[in-house]
C-alpha cells in the first residue's frame, strides 16, 4: 500500500487509527496485524515471506540472549541469523542479477547461455532484513534487551509506517517505545504536521518534478541544457519523493507513539560528499558504519585500510540499492569522492573556497553519481553524460523535448525545490512547535495536496524498488 | 503556551475529520442509493494481488469526493499553468498537442518498434493473401509528426524519420505500404489537424482518403465502381479529444469550442448520409482517425465516406479507437465474416502506435470465413 493513496489515507488510516486509540490493550498486536495487511496489499503471499525472517530472527535472538548460552552457541545463533537473513535477501533481490552475469560470462568463454529466473524483488525487503539483523546483533554485542514478546518483535519488524522505504530503525532505538509508549496530543499533531509535509512533497513536487527527469531520461538525444535540467529534477525528484516517505513514516510513527530519527537533514546543503552521507538517508550510513565500517577496521587500521574499507562500504551500499552494476558504480564513485576528500584532509584548498561554492561544486558532484543511479546500463549513463556536455549528436525530435521539460509546472516545481532544498529549516525542525497559523497553513497545504491527488495516476514512491 | 496546545488540537481534530470525511460521504451515498457500499468489495473477492489492486482502482476511480473534485483541479491546473493532466501539452498559439506522440517523436527508436510491428504486418498479410485478399498498409502521422512548427518555433520542418524508415522495410517485405505525412507542396495552406484534437481536419482526411484510393486503383486491386455519392458542407463545432481527455466540464466550459466546415457524403441520388456496406470488396481496418468526423458529428465526413466516394462505391469499416495496432484484428478474429467477397484490406494505424499501440502488436490469426 502506498501513503500517497486514496485507500491509505481515506480507509486504512482512519480506520488505524480510531482502532488503535479505541483499544485498551493489545495495541502492538493490532498495529501487527494492521502491519501485515498494509504489507500483504501488494501481494498477500509475502506476508509468510516475511513472518518467516521475523519467527528465524527472534528465534536466533531467544538463543544469543539467553543467560545459560556459551558464547560460541551465540555465536553461532548471530552466524545463523546474518546467513538466513542475507541469504533471504540475496536470493529475491540479487538472484537474476547473478544467473545474468554468470550466464554473460558462459557466453564470453564459448558456452551456452544459462536459462535465467525472473524472480519478483518483495517491496520493504531490504528494508526489514536490516532491521532484523540490527536485533541480532545488538543484543550479541549486548546494546540492547531481548524483546518483550514474539509480538513485540514481530510489531518491530513489520511495523507499517516505515516499513516499505525506511528510515531503517535500529531495534535498540524503538526497544523500549514498544513496552511503553506516551500518546500525547502534541506528539500526535507534529506528527500530523510531518505526515502532511512529507504527503505534500510527494505529490505537489516530487510526482510533477519526475515527470521531467523521466522526459529527460528516457529522450534520445537531449541537449546540454535538457540533461542539466534533467538530472536537477532527478536530484530533486529522488530527494523530495524519498525524503516525503520518511517524513511520512515519522509523522506516522509518532500519531502510533514511536520516535523514529529522522533520515534526512537538508543533503543539497552539504559543502562536500562525507558531509552529503551525513545528511542524506542518515539511517543507511549509519547502520552501514555501525555494522559494516566499524567492524571492518573503520580508519583505525591506517589510511590504505581506511580507503579499502570505505570503498567496500560504499560498493556494498550501492548494491544495496539495486541488483545492478550502475548501483555498484553509484556506490564507487561515492566512495573515491570520500577517500579523496579524506585524503585532502581539512586544511586543503577545497576547504578554503567560500561556502557557495564548495556547496554548488558538492551538488554537481551528486548530480553526476545520479546519473549513474538513474541509468539502467553503463550505456545509457554514459550517453546522458555525453548530453550534459552537448557532445550527443542532435536528432529531429531533439528541439520537441523542451515541450515536456520546460513547462511552467515543471519550472515552478524546480524553483519551489531549489527554495526548500536551501533553507535551512527543514519540516523535521518546523513541526517542533505547532502554532495555530501553522496548523493552518499545514492543513491548507493537505487540503491542495489531496486535491492534487485525484488527478494524479498511481505513483509509488521510487524507493520501493530498493 | 495555550496557543500551542489549541493549534494542536485543531490539527489534529480537522486531520482527522479531512480523512474519515470521504469513506463517510461514500458510505452514506452508496446506502442512499440501496448499493452495497463500495468498500465492501474488499470482502467479495479472494484477497489475491490482483483481486485487492483492482478494488482499490475501484475505490478510487468511483469516489463521490473525488470525481467531484478532480474536474476543479484540473481546471485550477489548466487556467494557472496551462497544465492539461497526463497527456495534454499545450503548444504554441493554444495548439494543444498529446504527449505520447511527443514522446515518440523524442525517445529512441527501439528494437520493439522495429520488429514486431514488422512481424504482425507481415503475418496478417500473408494470411489474407491466403485468403486471395490484398492489404495496404496505412501509416497516418501523430498531429506532433505534422505540426511541430506549434509545440516549439525550434521545430524541424517535418518529424517522423524513423517511420519513413520503416514503412521502407515494410516495402522491402513486398507489403504495400503509404505514410500519409504531408508533403511540401501539401503543407502550404490550411493546418492538417485540428488544434485541439489529437486527429485531422475534415479536409485532411478527404485529401489522404482520395491518396489512398488512388494507389489502391493503381495497384489494380480494386476497380473504380459506379455509385456517384454527393457532398453537402456541414458546419461542426467540438471540444478537441485533448481536451476531453482532461475529464474536466469547467476546463471545457472555459474554452471555445474549434469551429470547422466538414463535407458530408451521401448516398446516390438521395440525402441520405453514406452507409457502409458488409458485401462490399473493401474492408477498411483502423482506430480513431477512421472514426472522427465519421461516426462522430457530424458523421459521414470522415476518411471512411470519402474513400468510399473515391473509389465509387462503398467499403466496411472495423474501428477500434486506439487499437489498431492488435485489437482491430482481435474482432476481425471474432467476426471472420466481414472478410467474405473482400478483395482487399486497408489497414490504418497512426505512427505512435508503432510504440504506444494497445496490447502491442501481436500475432494474430484470423480465420477464413464460413
Amino acid at each position: 500500500m502506498v501513503f500517497s493513496s486514496h485507500i491509505f489515507i481515506y480507509y486504512f488510516l482512519p480506520l488505524v487509527i480510531a482502532i488503535y486509540y479505541l483499544l485498551p490493550w493489545k495495541r502492538n498486536l493490532f498495529l501487527l496485524a494492521a502491519s501485515y495487511v498494509f504489507y500483504g496489499w501488494s501481494d498477500p503471499r509475502l506476508v509468510a515471506l516475511m513472518l518467516a525472517a521475523t519467527v528465524a530472527n527472534y528465534a536466533c535472538g531467544l538463543v544469543i540472549s539467553s543467560p545459560d548460552a556459551t558464547q560460541s552457541r551465540r555465536k553461532a545463533a548471530l552466524i545463523v541469523s546474518i546467513v538466513a537473513s542475507l541469504s533471504l535477501l540475496g536470493f529475491f533481490k540479487y538472484f537474476t542479477f547473478a544467473g545474468q552475469n554468470l550466464s554473460g560470462l558462459l557466453e564470453l568463454l564459448g558456452s551456452s547461455p544459462l536459462p535465467i529466473v525472473e524472480i519478483a524483488l518483495p517491496a520493504g525487503i531490504s528494508f526489514y532484513t536490516f532491521q532484523s539483523l540490527s536485533y541480532t546483533i545488538d543484543l550479541y554485542r549486548k546494546d540492547a534487551r531481548p524483546a518483550r514478546s514474539f509480538t513485540d518483535f514481530a510489531c518491530f519488524v513489520a511495523l507499517f509506517p516505515q516499513l516499505i522505504a525506511g528510515p531503517i530503525v535500529r531495534y535498540n532505538t524503538v526497544a523500549e517505545q514498544l513496552v511503553h509508549r506516551e500518546h500525547k496530543v502534541e506528539n500526535f499533531a507534529s506528527g500530523v504536521a510531518l505526515f502532511i509535509l512529507g504527503f505534500a512533497k510527494k505529490v505537489l513536487i516530487a510526482n510533477e518534478i519526475g515527470q521531467a527527469a523521466d522526459a529527460a531520461f528516457a529522450a534520445e538525444s537531449p541537449t546540454a541544457m535538457d540533461a542539466w535540467f534533467g538530472v536537477t529534477a532527478y536530484a530533486f525528484q529522488i530527494y523530495f519523493d524519498f525524503s516525503a516517505y520518511s517524513d511520512m513514516a515519522v509523522g506516522l510513527g509518532r500519531m502510533f507513539g514511536f520516535e523514529f530519527l529522522k533520515n534526512f537533514d537538508a543533503p543539497y546543503r552539504a559543502e562536500s560528499i562525507t558531509e552529503f552521507w551525513r545528511r542524506w538517508h542518515i539511517s543507511l550510513s549509519t547502520f552501514l558504519r555501525d555494522y559494516l565500517y566499524v567492524p571492518l577496521g573503520g580508519n583505525r587500521r591506517g589510511a590504505r585500510r581506511t580507503y579499502i574499507n570505505l570503498a567496500i562500504v560504499m560498493l556494498l551500499g550501492g548494491l544495496w540499492h539495486g541488483a545492478n552494476w550502475t548501483f555498484v558504480a553509484w556506490g564507487g564513485f561515492h566512495g573515491c569522492l570520500l577517500a579523496w576528500e579524506r585524503w585532502m584532509g581539512k586544511e586543503s584548498l577545497y576547504a578554503k573556497l567560500p561556502r557557495p561554492v564548495r556547496v554548488g561544486f558538492t551538488f554537481v558532484l551528486v548530480l553526476f553519481s545520479w546519473v549513474l543511479f538513474r541509468s539502467e546500463t553503463f550505456g545509457d549513463a554514459s550517453a546522458y553524460l555525453s548530453a550534459m556536455f552537448g557532445m550527443l549528436p542532435q536528432a529531429s525530435g531533439t528541439p520537441l523535448l523542451g515541450a515536456l521539460l520546460y513547462t511552467p509546472t515543471n519550472i515552478g516545481a524546480m524553483v519551489i525545490c531549489e527554495v526548500l532544498v536551501l533553507s535551512p529549516i527543514q519540516a523535521h525542525d518546523w513541526v517542533e512547535r505547532i502554532t495555530v497559523q501553522r496548523a493552518v497553513l499545514v492543513l491548507l497545504v493537505f487540503l491542495y495536496a489531496l486535491a492534487t491527488m485525484t488527478a494524479q495516476s498511481f505513483n509509488p514512491f521510487l524507493y520501493f524498488q530498493f | 503556551m495555550e496557543q500551542t496546545r489549541s493549534a494542536n488540537l485543531l490539527l489534529a481534530l480537522v486531520f482527522l475529520m479531512v480523512i474519515a470525511v470521504e469513506p463517510i460521504l461514500q458510505l452514506t451515498h452508496d446506502l442512499r442509493k440501496g448499493a452495497t457500499p463500495l468498500a465492501f468489495g474488499v470482502f467479495s473477492r479472494t484477497p489475491s494481488a490482483t483481486n485487492l489492486r483492482a478494488f482499490e482502482e475501484t475505490l478510487r476511480d468511483q469516489s463521490i469526493l473525488a470525481n467531484t473534485v478532480r474536474p476543479y483541479v484540473q481546471y485550477w491546473r489548466y487556467a494557472s499553468m496551462g497544465d492539461l493532466g497526463r497527456n495534454g501539452v499545450l503548444g504554441r498559439e493554444d495548439w494543444l498537442f498529446y504527449r505520447p506522440g511527443i514522446q515518440f517523436l523524442v525517445e529512441p527508436w527501439g528494437d520493439i518498434e522495429a520488429t514486431e510491428p514488422l512481424t504482425a504486418i507481415v503475418s496478417f498479410r500473408d494470411q489474407l493473401r491466403a485468403q486471395g485478399i490484398e492489404l495496404l498498409v496505412v501509416v497516418v502521422p501523430g498531429k506532433e509528426s505534422v505540426h511541430p512548427e506549434y509545440i516549439t518555433t525550434r521545430a524541424p520542418r517535418f518529424s517522423g524519420s524513423h517511420v519513413t524508415d520503416f514503412v521502407d522495410d515494410l516495402r522491402e517485405l513486398e507489403v504495400e505500404a503509404m505514410y500519409l505525412r504531408p508533403d511540401e507542396a501539401q503543407r502550404v495552406g490550411p493546418p492538417k489537424y485540428l488544434k485541439q484534437d489529437t486527429h485531422w481536419t475534415p479536409g485532411y482526411a478527404q485529401e489522404c482518403a482520395n491518396l489512398v484510393a488512388a494507389r489502391a486503383l493503381a495497384l489494380g486491386w480494386i476497380e473504380l465502381g459506379s455509385a456517384a455519392y454527393g457532398t453537402q458542407s456541414k458546419p461542426v463545432q467540438r471540444h478537441g479529444d485533448i481536451l476531453r481527455m482532461a475529464k474536466s466540464q469547467p476546463l471545457l466550459e472555459s474554452i471555445h469550442k474549434e469551429k470547422f466546415e466538414a463535407i458530408q457524403v451521401t448516398e446516390p441520388d438521395s440525402l441520405e448520409h453514406y452507409k457502409d456496406s458488409p458485401d462490399a470488396s473493401v474492408l477498411v481496418l483502423g482506430d480513431s482517425f477512421l472514426r472522427i468526423f465519421e461516426r462522430d458529428e457530424p458523421g459521414s465526413a470522415g476518411f471512411v465516406s470519402h474513400l468510399a466516394r473515391a473509389l465509387q462505391q462503398p467499403v466496411t469499416s472495423l474501428i477500434n479507437d486506439g487499437g489498431a495496432s492488435t485489437l482491430v484484428r482481435m474482432e476481425l478474429r471474432r467476426k471472420p465474416e466481414l472478410l467474405r467477397g473482400k478483395k482487399l484490406v486497408i489497414w490504418e494505424f497512426v505512427d505512435r502506435d508503432l510504440r504506444f499501440g494497445m496490447e502491442g502488436w501481436q500475432e494474430i490469426e484470423i480465420p477464413a470465413p464460413n
